[in-house]
């Protein structure tokens, strides 16, 4: 009850209070997410420990521990707010083409643009991807599923337009598709290649895909 | 060959096989170099005198085991029958039985193939030449025999082969590191005959 009083008496105060910790705590985290995908960036994700997160956001560990139960749950967090913006994006430019072809090279383009901004980090997720936890494997079932559904509604709209065959596995397309997406960032990391000359090789392994599948 | 040449060798063997198992039974990066020379039963310095990097005795262990891999291929080879697609497949259902066998090792050397390394000694994966040639050869068999378009791009068709076959690798980085070949033969099989549908010669 006094509670409830003390609230009358003073009602700005109470809940200003809360407001200005949850701004400090998401300030926080800020911090760690910032010097964690500085470092991230720079070492790998084995290079990066906690303790050198932390202390590049210029905190303690446990205090890094108080926003983030581990390392793993830290770098998903950061790879799935990339993958938010990315994703829109994609969308947009899948959306916004008339062919089956320029969708698929408008959509992967961005990624490949996006990506190659910040390669050493993408490098680092597409290698805890094939040797660690279920976390990520979660995580990156679950975008992956949207970026099918994406490369799934591009091909549903090539058959209604009559680009593509009725009867195709559009299911089994979209996956070799994404492999090939995958794989060609071996020539990124390798060969220093650019998003244009990704995207000119892509071209062609998108018409050894589909050659079969043209209506 | 001289003693030292013979000991040096020795334990270059000793340690690619105490790596191989390592890598296999807890993981890439969690096993140290100090780790492996303990298992060969050799010092740390000795790893180092054979070895630059962990990355360099993972490339060599690889090629290694692709060695004993490529040397049964090269009996079986000939005796492949049937469309491009079967033998395709077939070629492909070998890599992951053998590759299955140890698939973390394998799930280790596909990551690292997105990681550069400056080291020359180091090959990853996709840089393989003996499985692209091979996948090469009997593509441009199926074009001699008028099976495939004569205007197919082979290269690029290897490419698209070669990037499947690894990603059906994520079956068993999904299930915890554990590899079901015929399930991924069976993968791999529906996979290239989506590609075999626009490759036929008219």
């Amino acid at each position: 009850m006094s509670f409830v009083s003390l609230n009358i008496e003073s009602p700005s105060e109470s809940p200003l209070k809360v407001t200005r910790r949850a701004l400090a705590k998401q300030r926080t985290r800020e911090r760690v997410l910032a010097a964690a995908r500085r470092l991230f960036t720079e070492r790998g994700y084995e290079g990066a420990t906690i303790r050198d997160i932390a202390q590049a956001a210029g905190m303690s560990t446990g205090a890094v521990f108080a926003s983030f139960a581990d390392k793993s749950e830290l770098f998903d967090e950061i790879l799935t707010a990339d993958y938010e913006v990315l994703y829109a994006q994609m969308v947009q430019a899948a959306r916004s083409a008339t062919t089956v072809d320029a969708a698929l090279l408008g959509l992967f383009g961005v990624a490949y643009s996006f990506h190659l901004e910040q390669l050493p980090l993408l490098r680092a997720s597409i290698a805890v991807s094939w040797t660690r936890n279920e976390a990520a494997e979660r995580r990156s079932r679950t975008d992956l599923k949207h970026i099918f559904r994406l490369i799934g509604e591009v091909t549903q709209r090539g058959i209604d337009q009559g680009q593509l065959k009725s009867g195709i596995d559009a299911k089994l397309l979209a996956e070799i598709t994404w492999d090939v997406y995958v794989a060609n960032y071996r020539r990124a990391v390798f060969d220093g290649w650019t998003t244009d000359a990704l995207l000119a090789r892509l071209a062609e392994q998108l018409k050894v895909i589909f050659a079969g599948a043209r209506a | 060959m001289g003693v030292r040449d013979d000991q040096k060798l020795a334990t270059r063997e000793k340690v690619l096989l105490a790596a191989r198992d390592l890598f296999n039974d807890i993981g890439y990066e969690e096993t140290t170099i100090r780790a492996i020379a303990e298992r060969a039963g050799v010092s740390v310095g000795s790893v180092f005198t054979t070895f630059a990097s962990k990355a360099e005795v993972l490339s060599h262990v690889m090629g290694h085991r692709l060695g004993e891999l490529y040397t049964e291929f090269d009996r079986v080879a000939p005796y492949l029958r049937g469309t491009t697609a079967d033998r395709l497949s077939s070629i492909f259902a070998i890599h992951y039985e053998f590759e299955t066998r140890r698939v973390k090792l394998f799930l280790a050397h596909i990551a690292a193939s997105f990681s550069p390394s400056n080291e020359p000694d180091v090959t990853p994966f996709g840089r393989n030449p003996r499985l692209s040639q091979m996948l090469f050869d009997v593509l441009q068999d199926g074009v001699d025999r008028g099976e495939l378009r004569p205007d197919l791009n082979l290269a690029d068709v290897v490419d698209v082969l070669k990037a499947t076959y690894a990603w059906n690798y994520r079956q068993a980085a999904a299930a915890g590191g554990v590899g079901d070949a015929p399930a991924m033969t069976a993968a791999m099989e529906r996979q290239i005959a989506v590609i075999a549908n626009g490759w036929k010669a008219a």
